[in-house]
């Protein structure tokens, strides 16, 4: 226990004896890489919204409305106020001319664990998976680290919000709808819970595997019946808690998974289960339906071969990582791409998420674009990553397109985001202005120095 | 009285098994047996040898040996006579591949338990054998065999009578022999020993060491076979100079020198199609005489393997029947498993049309006692019955090299032959006997006597008013039958134990009370015995035999077999094609935006010309020519064919050898998998040329391939020709190991420190072999050197005639690198990934080494924390080539979207940044000669896009290679209906052989439950079926 704590610490507090031990030299090598550079990110959050500022002869990508050329936005106190062609500049405004240039909503990711992890291979910066199986008590966001160099770099290419989503096990914890900047967690927190996340055992049994069939089957009835038996049990606690109020009836211990689970059992938060094939999406439906919980389905590969299902029962999936490898060698090469247009055309309500390691996640867009380069249109693959997350997850009336009354959490850009080519050059969020700089631009700027001075 | 003629027979039966011809040079044990070993069977259907019948014939046989045999010879008077009146007599078969009797070899263990196990440190050598214990030419089947009673009786079931038996353990695994499967001594059965040398190409039975990659494997087999042939050199030179080093001494290669240049045979086994054209590199290097034990998989590159012209030993290992009861289920199987299962019965159907030569094995199958039921159903599947039994016989006995003595009947060869009730390969037909060496060895044989028929039965004091009737039925060994007392009943039970028969039936639907059990000692004609009634009385009666037995005639007929449904295509299965895209002649690509990646810049309404696959033109205002195929680029974009200077896509088994940290004897040339899927998929983005690298395990790791994308031709022909050789060196954590975990915290390196000093140790040692060879050429004298594969290929790299990829990732190590090889004058071509390249960019413009790097990866472990998407451009402005590489299957799909991202960090322009895939990996790769942009003279390798190749908004329509048009949006549609109809055609198959099979069975209550197959819902290859 002491050692966990010790090595957590801050470097000044590690006690000598470790520094100088040959046997914690590896820890120490890597606490020093990380400290010089990592532990902080420079950018400092940004200040509240001072005064009302007006971006203007911008063309407006409202997302829920037409686009509006040489229009202009109003926002004041963090909200927007005004979105058209000629609405008055509050006296004291900012102006921005935003001329040639465009502006969106901030985009959102709908899921990733930015802030729950720093460097992948190294296991002290990485804060997404707890141990055990049924953990539904756990949150990602009081785990958030709002120094992270992820954060940054993420919102220099338009992400302003995010669903941080812890990992592992069945039940995996709750996840947390985040905004990319703050000085703190809490600050950053605009909704949580925001669902619980759940990974759905592995259905089909593999020919090929090294492991009888008969172990599969007993290994997955093992998965599902201990997934069944935590909604049963947090049920029946909930039942046991409620009728506490009645005459007679006697106090029951807390139990803090259980406790978790009433807000997903009383429909107020949903369950993102990751499902990927036809039978893991038609298992956790009708588990759904009779556990009667709200679910999304994450991943959804096989989504569009059980369509009436999803329909039905208006189960809404994230798609995604759009960038992958067809799963099975009878697909076709696009497979992966034309997924979100597959469930357009069937009348299922989608985002797209990326599948992407956190650090990465900056080429959401870009996953958007490859389903639009395969079909699906334009406007509706911006909107898989703006507005239709935001009301997955129920944060539309804050986010997710410009619209008086909404946060002023928009991005200010040279062209479609969706276009690698396409730069976004101002950021605000809740109306705060965001420093787009990050570790990236920092040591970029410093060896194009270098090459500056050794010029002759 | 009855019981004691049991006996009698009982003990008949055993003298007969019990006597051997005991070795001669064993003492007898208790008395001496004596039996006459003198036998004529007659009557009988005889097939001497495949495609010739004596319907009426004789076989003598004296001593174990044939004496006679055919339609005209006498019986000698001293000879035991079997009437073998309406059986048939074949040759004993041979199971050409078995472990009969020797030690098993391990099973694979899952990786997940191998982790959890410390790593197993090296056992200590014993005996002077090869360093590597997955060596071991020097064991020998003949001293490793035992006999093993059980599995030679189910081995006989088959009609097997002689097996090749090949050791298990180890790659170059040690000889074989031949051996009867009789009981006795092993110097009784051992038929021949030294009959061939065997290797696998296998990398998976688990063990922790080198080699654990495919490619491993087969450096370690021709670095062993270079030993070998050293062996022999330095062990003469100082057996005729004892003044000189004494060379090792080493009993593995001293044995290994014998497949040198042919003498012995080599078996190398195969588990593909694609391991036949590995092993016949392997046989053609070192001049082996190969034969090839196949996979089953042969029929996919049927004509790829003929012209190989080796004797290949056939699996018939069928798939089992896939799982597609419910729409789920049936998505995990492909449509290349479904065709396997469809089409895998024809392989040696198509073999024997293709008039290779082949013999059949039980190898690898699960249950042994399958085996002729496969066989059979490879006849039903259109192999000649005359073929299968000669591939069972002849062939086998002609292959290793004992047709003097096995494989048919004739006068002077051993008495190893198998007695059946009809045509050996018709599916009900049941072998009675087999005999080996002359002694017989009964499995289902025709009883002496044969009950069936009817009988009048005489119930001693009883009224006999009625007339009783006993009717046997069915099997001789199984019968069935009723009892007539004016009404006609089912026997409850029947059986015959010799000449005892004892039946039961209920007395009660006759007139008789309860149960009703009778027992007799049986005759030919007369039947004698005991009864006992419900109330437990006791009676004697009789029988007399009134009819012969009929049986019933039967009426299912034989339903012809259903042959497998489809084409050929190459690769078998998805999106594969009957044969290569056509190259037209002329090409003409019209009025399209180029962007030639070349000194004409991107051009907007251009055309292209090719001609045989080369460009000729590239300008505005061509002319075409009238035959030309013209593509319309009317709003298209054409690039040249994007170039990936790092992938791993398209090999067989690890891309790491992690065995050794220096694995510079491995070749990604040996195990380019032409079957990968990712292949067609990696077209569909544009790619057309890709460098397929050893992963990063060690500092200096294998040696790399350079193919293009020719999707559906062989690996070979896949191999980029004349492109430059080049290697894969890894700095940095990887090679230092330092996220493998725990268990892998000793191999040297573990730092940089040490990364750098096992660099420098290695090009020294490598400079010394050099002076070691130098003055063996000049001198001729003392102990020859020894070829080095590792050695050779680090010394072509100083010598400029390698070229270094080295994955790297943090400046120090960069610049470490460099010096190492300024040191030793030369230089890095290319480093790899590169993360850090833009801290010292400087001076790798200086050095001359280019960059190929992941656009904006970083952060996925410690030393890529600095990384940033500017490196490229910063790198681009100081001079140092750069490229952009995958790294992985899937991002190879869209490489033209990295590009963009040069545009977008760092701002280089859209014409430069292209070339980041295009021209300037081809340049890194020194193939600019040949591909990477679209000038005259060069590779017709071509993408036609929907929109300009830096937007993501546009997609792949056209991937051409020389000219021949790899990709088709358009064809790639019309492909995936042809998928989707084949696999509906086929699962409806699966289900009608798997109903077909369930009412089979359920016609056979009668079966015995230990007959059946119990690995899987089906029974393929059953002797039952």
């Amino acid at each position: 226990m002491k050692r966990r704590t010790s090595l957590s610490c801050p470097l000044s507090l590690i006690p000598h004896h470790f520094v100088v031990s040959r046997h914690w030299s590896f820890v120490m090598s890597a606490l020093l890489a990380c400290a010089h550079s990592a532990i902080a990110s420079n950018q400092i959050p940004a200040k509240p919204q001072e005064k009302p500022i007006a971006i203007v002869n911008a063309t407006i990508h409202t997302v829920s409305g037409p686009t509006i050329e040489k229009g202009m936005i109003i926002f004041d106190k963090g909200k927007i106020i005004a979105v058209g062609t000629n609405a008055a500049v509050p006296s004291g405004a900012e102006v921005i001319d935003a001329t040639g240039k465009h502006v969106y909503p901030g985009l959102m990711s709908a899921d990733t664990y930015i802030g729950l992890t720093e460097i992948g291979a190294v296991r002290a910066s990485n804060d997404r998976i707890e141990t055990g199986r049924i953990n539904p008590n756990v949150r990602a966001e009081v785990a958030v680290n709002p120094e992270s160099e992820l954060i940054p770099v993420a919102r220099a290419n338009g992400i302003t919000t995010m669903v941080t989503a812890p990992d592992g096990g069945l039940i995996a914890g709750t996840s947390a709808v985040m905004m990319l900047d703050g000085w703190t967690w809490e600050e950053m927190t605009l909704k949580a819970p925001a669902a619980l996340v759940v990974a759905w055992p592995f259905m089909s049994v593999q020919q090929s595997s090294l492991k009888s069939i008969e172990d599969q089957k007993k290994e997955r009835e093992k998965q599902l019946n201990e997934l069944a038996n935590a909604f049963r049990d947090a049920r029946a606690y909930m039942i046991a808690k409620m009728a506490e109020e009645q005459k007679g009836i006697p106090y029951h211990k807390i139990d803090k998974r259980w406790e978790a689970m009433i807000p997903v059992l009383q429909r107020k938060t949903p369950v993102v289960v990751s499902a990927f094939d036809m039978q893991q999406i038609e298992a956790a439906v009708a588990w759904s339906v009779q556990e009667n919980v709200r679910l999304i389905i994450h991943g959804g590969y096989d989504a569009w071969r059980v369509a009436d299902l999803l329909k039905k029962y208006n189960i809404p999936v994230l798609a995604g990582g759009i960038h992958r490898l067809p799963y099975r060698r009878f697909d076709r090469y696009d497979e992966p791409f034309v997924l979100p247009k597959k469930l357009l055309d069937a009348g299922i309500r989608f985002a797209i998420v990326s599948g992407e390691e956190a650090a990465h996640e900056r080429n959401l867009p870009y996953q958007a674009a490859q389903a639009a380069a395969y079909g699906l249109p334009k406007d509706e693959a911006l909107k898989a990553i703006t507005l239709y997350p935001a009301r997955i997850f129920g944060v539309d009336d804050r986010i997710g397109s410009l619209e008086v009354g909404k946060d002023a959490t928009l991005i200010i850009t040279t062209g479609d985001p969706l276009e690698i080519v396409c730069n976004v050059e101002m950021e605000f969020i809740q109306g705060r202005k965001i420093d787009l700089s990050s570790k990236h631009t920092q040591l970029y700027e410093k060896y194009r120095e270098k090459y500056r001075r050794s010029k002759p | 009285m009855i019981n004691k003629l049991q006996c009698g027979l009982i003990l008949l039966g055993l003298a007969i098994l019990t006597h051997t011809s005991i070795s001669q040079t064993t003492p007898p044990e208790g008395i001496r047996v004596n039996t006459p070993t003198v036998h004529a069977l007659t009557n009988a259907r005889i097939v001497p040898s495949p495609g010739k019948v004596i319907e009426k014939g004789t076989l003598v046989i004296r001593d174990g040996v044939i004496v006679g045999v055919g339609a005209g010879v006498a019986v000698p008077a001293d000879a035991r006579v079997w009437d073998m009146k309406g059986q048939t007599i074949y040759p004993g078969l041979i199971d050409s591949y078995s472990d009969y009797g020797l030690p098993k070899a391990p099973k694979p263990e899952p990786e997940s338990e191998q982790q959890q196990r410390p790593r197993p440190t090296a056992e200590p050598q014993r005996g002077a054998d090869y360093w590597n214990t997955m060596v071991v030419p020097q064991n020998s089947a003949a001293e490793l065999f035992s006999v093993d009673a059980k599995e030679a009786e189910k081995l006989r079931a088959q009609g097997i009578t002689s097996a090749l038996i090949v050791p298990q353990r180890g790659i170059i695994k040690g000889k074989s022999a031949v051996v009867n499967l009789g009981d006795g001594k092993p110097n009784d059965l051992l038929v021949r020993e030294g009959v061939a040398h065997h290797i696998q190409l296998a990398d998976e039975y688990g063990h922790d060491g080198y080699p654990g990659s495919l490619m491993g494997v087969i450096a370690m087999i021709r670095q062993a076979l270079y030993d070998a042939e050293w062996y022999g050199k330095a062990q003469e030179a100082y057996s005729s100079n004892k003044s000189l080093e004494r060379p090792e001494m080493n009993e593995a290669l001293a044995a290994l020198r014998e497949v040198l240049g042919g003498k012995i045979p080599v078996v190398i086994e195969t588990r593909d199609e694609l391991e036949c054209l590995r092993a016949e590199a392997i046989a053609k290097e070192f001049g082996l005489k190969l034969m090839l034990r196949g996979s089953g998989r042969e029929y996919r590159r049927l004509d790829a393997i003929n012209t190989l012209h080796r004797s290949i030993i056939l699996p018939v290992n069928f798939p089992e029947t896939p799982v597609v009861d419910s729409p789920p289920e049936a998505l995990q199987y492909s449509l290349e498993d479904l065709r396997h299962w469809d089409e895998a019965p024809e392989n040696p159907a198509r073999m024997q049309s293709a008039e290779m030569q082949f013999s059949l094995t039980s190898a690898t199958l699960k249950d042994a006692s399958t085996f002729l039921g496969a066989v059979r159903k490879c006849v039903a599947r259109g192999l000649r019955a005359d073929a299968a039994l000669a591939a069972l016989t002849t062939t086998p006995a002609k292959m290793f090299g004992v047709n003097d003595r096995l494989g048919s009947l004739e006068v002077g060869k051993a008495a190893n032959f198998i007695v059946t009730s009809g045509e050996l390969f018709n599916e009900k037909t049941l072998i009675r006997e087999s005999w080996i060496d002359g002694k017989r060895y009964a499995i289902k044989p025709l009883p002496e006597l044969d009950p069936r028929g009817i009988w009048n039965i005489t119930i001693a004091g009883r009224d006999n008013r009625d007339s009783l009737i006993l009717r046997l039925k069915a099997e001789p060994e199984l019968l069935q039958g009723t009892f007539r007392k004016g009404k006609q009943v089912n026997l409850r039970t029947v059986s015959r134990t010799g000449l005892h028969l004892a039946f039961s039936f209920p007395g009660d639907s006759v007139g008789y009370e309860g149960v009703v059990r009778m027992s007799a000692a049986l005759g030919e004609n007369t039947m004698n015995g005991t009864g006992e009634w419900a109330s437990g009385e006791v009676f004697a009666w009789s029988g007399v035999r009134i009819g012969a037995y009929v049986p019933d005639p039967d009426t299912t007929k034989p339903k012809p077999p259903e042959m497998s449904s489809f084409a050929p295509v190459y690769p078998l299965g998805e999106f594969g094609r009957t044969r290569i895209p056509e190259q037209p002649a002329t090409i003409f690509v019209r009025n399209a935006t180029l962007w030639t990646s070349g000194p004409q810049g991107t051009m907007e309404n251009c055309d292209l010309l090719i001609e045989k696959g080369k460009i000729v033109r590239v300008g505005k205002n061509l002319a075409a020519p009238s035959d030309a195929v013209v593509i319309d680029g009317t709003n298209k974009h054409v690039t040249p064919g994007i170039i990936d200077a790092h992938s791993h896509m398209a090999a067989s088994g690890s891309v790491n050898e992690a065995g050794q940290t220096i694995s510079a004897e491995t070749r990604i040339g040996d195990i380019i998998d032409c079957n990968e899927i990712n292949i067609y998929r990696a077209l569909a983005g544009g790619l057309t040329t890709s460098h397929i690298l050893h992963g990063s395990a060690n500092p200096i790791g294998g040696q790399a391939q350079l193919i293009k994308l020719r999707w559906g031709m062989l690996p070979d022909e896949m191999k980029f020709e004349g492109a430059p050789p080049t290697i894969k060196f890894a700095l940095g954590e990887n090679v230092k190991q330092s996220n493998w975990g725990e268990r892998f915290a000793t191999r040297y390196p573990q730092t940089r420190m040490g990364v750098e000093q096992i660099m420098r140790d290695e090009f020294q040692a490598a400079l010394d072999y050099e002076k070691a060879w130098q003055k063996w050429e000049k001198e001729k004298t003392g102990i020859p050197p020894r070829r080095d594969l590792e050695l050779e290929t680090i010394l072509e790299i100083l010598r400029a005639k390698r070229f270094v990829h080295c994955h790297s990732y943090v400046q120090s190590e960069i610049l470490m690198l460099m010096r190492v090889a300024e040191d030793f004058g030369f230089r890095i071509r290319v480093f790899q990934h590169i993360l850090e390249g833009y801290k010292v960019a400087d001076v790798m413009a200086k050095h001359g080494a280019g960059a190929s790097s992941f656009s904006d990866w970083w952060a996925y472990k410690l030393e890529v924390y600095d990384a940033i998407p500017y490196n490229g451009a910063l790198m681009h402005e100081q001079g140092v080539l750069v490229s952009f590489n995958s790294d992985s299957d899937e991002l190879t799909r869209r490489m033209n979207w990295e590009a963009a991202k040069a545009v977008k960090y760092g701002g280089v322009t859209e014409v430069e940044a292209l070339k980041f895939v295009t021209i300037n990996p081809a340049k890194q790769l020194m193939v600019d000669n040949r591909v990477g942009s679209l000038e005259p003279g060069k590779d017709a390798d071509f993408v036609v896009w929907s929109g300009s190749p830096l937007s993501t908004y546009s997609l792949c329509e056209q991937t051409w290679i020389e000219g021949r048009k790899f990709f088709d949006r358009d064809e790639d549609s019309k492909m995936n209906g042809e998928i989707q109809k084949q696999r509906a055609v086929l699962i409806q198959k699966v289900l009608a052989a798997k109903k077909a099979d369930g009412e089979a069975q359920k016609k056979k209550p009668e079966k015995k439950g230990d007959e059946f197959d119990h690995h899987g819902n089906e029974t393929i290859g059953g002797i039952e079926q």
